[in-house]
């Protein structure tokens, strides 16, 4: 679905991903993991048009899209859903989730989506007149992620979504990861909690320095004694 | 005291139309973060464009047709413009201070065009509406009814756009978090160049309501420029609840100042308070920090 050959980005001056490639099947999750700041957020804006700086291919469902734009990859399928989660604070929960839908490929089918996304997180249907900025980090997380499925998307880069949340809601982020996952859209995932990822990952990356260092499936990576080093410093 | 009615509809209807032009140079601030220094060149532009169709062409229609045939012209001048010369700085450092500078060329190369085009004297307009309408012992001249109801009907279609459709939803978008409006792919280029249209509309009908009272004249643009600063910096950058008090406060003070004082007293006291608003609310009546 997804395959990136090759790819340089920079992030201002700095040359942040070196000829790196990576692969995403269609409906599979995999997971990025990585040091902080060795370049996992930027392939996931690169891959959605959001670095200007971006050479190398980058084909999605056999086009070539590493030098279109945001909005005609968000109208195409695919959509970044951030990690600072980028919402918009002085509107509602509700006009967020319109604008989620901005896109001609998602108003179409924007009613469909919008009953799907209550479904799915009804702590957001039941504040649906909340103003954004007013939310918990946890509501904030759900709407970030819901707004992205409003955009009709196939195709999810999800940056970090359990950052800073509390155990348990951590582990609910990752249950409708999953359930999302299993309605059919397929995932490209940056985290750093190993544990939750293993039984949710089908393969994973890790990225060091802008370059690939291990590509397996979540049994052998808990097991290579490097990537334990990395991140469990053991 | 009848006087003093008089000098308050005068403050009333300049402020509406000032409050008219101050939310459009405030929805560019706001939106894309742009200083507009030719914004007052843009209010000439209005009148000029009138005046070309009323008394260089003899348009039948009025008004009216004044209206229907000068917004999309307007629209588009303010949309190109900002493709041209302002969207291209964008992509550089400092570019708000290169923004600054260039409108303010644009500002020099406009007035001094009209100046060639036009000839440097003051060109009339008729006026909307003739007559006056009684209100107890007293007038108000039904070209000032005209002038007031029109901005406000200008201000109210502004803001249900802004409010109730797709593409008014997404210059808030931008406005709050342009980051965040780029994920779910709106086009901010396009948000920025409208925005720029939609101010050049506001400020050109301004032009076109307050010719008829205060003539056309090729440097005329810059008391607008300056009054209209003015409010969006008393009001706060970028806040349009804030511009429209403002607009109203400073119509009213230009008003009364005038009248008491005369007229050269009122750019005077207009500085005065914004200076005292500023030392004490840096941030203007409603604006926010950052």
């Amino acid at each position: 679905m997804l395959s990136v050959t090759d790819l340089d980005a920079y992030y201002g001056q700095f040359h942040v991903l070196h000829k790196m490639s990576c692969t995403v099947n269609e409906g599979e999750v995999v997971v990025l993991l990585g040091p902080n700041g060795h370049g996992k957020s930027t392939l996931l804006k690169s891959i959605c048009g959001l670095v200007p700086r971006v050479n190398g291919a980058i084909h999605y469902k056999g086009m070539e899209i590493s030098k279109m734009p945001a909005e005609k990859l968000v109208n195409k399928g695919v959509i970044y859903i951030a990690e600072n989660r980028e919402l918009f604070g002085d509107m509602t929960v509700l006009e967020n989730l319109k604008l989620g839908a901005y896109s001609r490929n998602a108003r179409k089918a924007e009613k469909k989506n919008l009953a799907d996304v209550f479904s799915l997180f009804p702590r957001l249907a039941e504040r649906k007149k909340q103003l954004a900025a007013t939310m918990s980090g946890g509501e904030a997380r759900m709407l970030a992620i819901a707004r992205g499925l409003m955009s009709n998307a196939d195709f999810l880069c999800i940056d970090e979504p359990s950052l800073g949340l509390q155990p348990n809601l951590r582990v609910e982020v990752f249950n409708i990861i999953k359930e999302i996952n299993r309605q059919g859209k397929s995932i490209l995932l940056v985290e750093q909690n190993i544990p939750q990822i293993a039984d949710l990952a089908d393969r994973i990356y890790v990225l060091e320095e802008g370059r690939i260092t291990f590509e397996g499936d979540a049994e052998t990576a808990i097991r290579d004694d490097h990537l334990k080093e990395i991140f469990l410093g053991m | 005291m009848l006087e003093y009615f008089d000098v308050f509809i005068s403050g009333l209807t300049n402020g509406s139309v000032y409050a008219l032009m101050a939310v459009g140079l405030t929805l560019v601030y706001g939106v894309s973060r742009a200083f507009n220094f030719a914004y007052g060149s843009f209010f000439s532009l209005g009148g000029y464009i009138a005046w070309v169709f009323m008394m260089f062409l003899g348009l039948r229609g009025g008004y009216i047709m004044v209206f229907i045939l000068s917004i999309p012209l307007l629209m588009g001048f303010g949309y190109f413009t900002e493709k041209l010369i302002v969207a291209p700085l964008r992509k550089r450092s400092d570019w708000e201070v290169k923004v600054m500078m260039i409108t303010l060329g644009l500002a020099l190369f406009m007035d001094n065009g009209y100046q060639v085009i036009f000839g440097p004297r003051m060109k009339s307009l008729p006026p909307m509406m003739e007559g006056a309408m009684a209100v107890g012992d007293t007038f108000i001249a039904n070209q000032d009814i005209m002038i007031f109801v029109l901005s406000i009907t200008g201000i109210l279609a502004f803001r249900w756009v802004l409010n109730n459709t797709r593409i008014g939803m997404a210059v808030r978008a931008v406005a709050q978090n342009p980051a965040g409006a780029q994920i779910v792919g709106i086009p901010k280029d396009r948000i920025f160049a409208a925005t720029f249209g939609i101010s050049t509309v506001m400020v050109g009908a301004g032009g076109i309501l307050l010719a008829q009272k205060y003539f056309v004249s090729p440097m005329g643009g810059w008391d607008i420029l300056v009054k209209s600063w003015v409010i969006t910096a008393f009001g706060g950058m970028g806040s349009i609840r804030g511009g429209l008090y403002a607009a109203f406060i400073l119509g009213m003070l230009e008003a009364f100042v005038g009248y008491w004082f005369g007229l050269n007293w009122v750019l005077f006291a207009l500085f005065g308070v914004l200076l005292t608003t500023l030392a004490i609310r840096p941030q203007g009546l409603m604006g926010k920090w950052g």
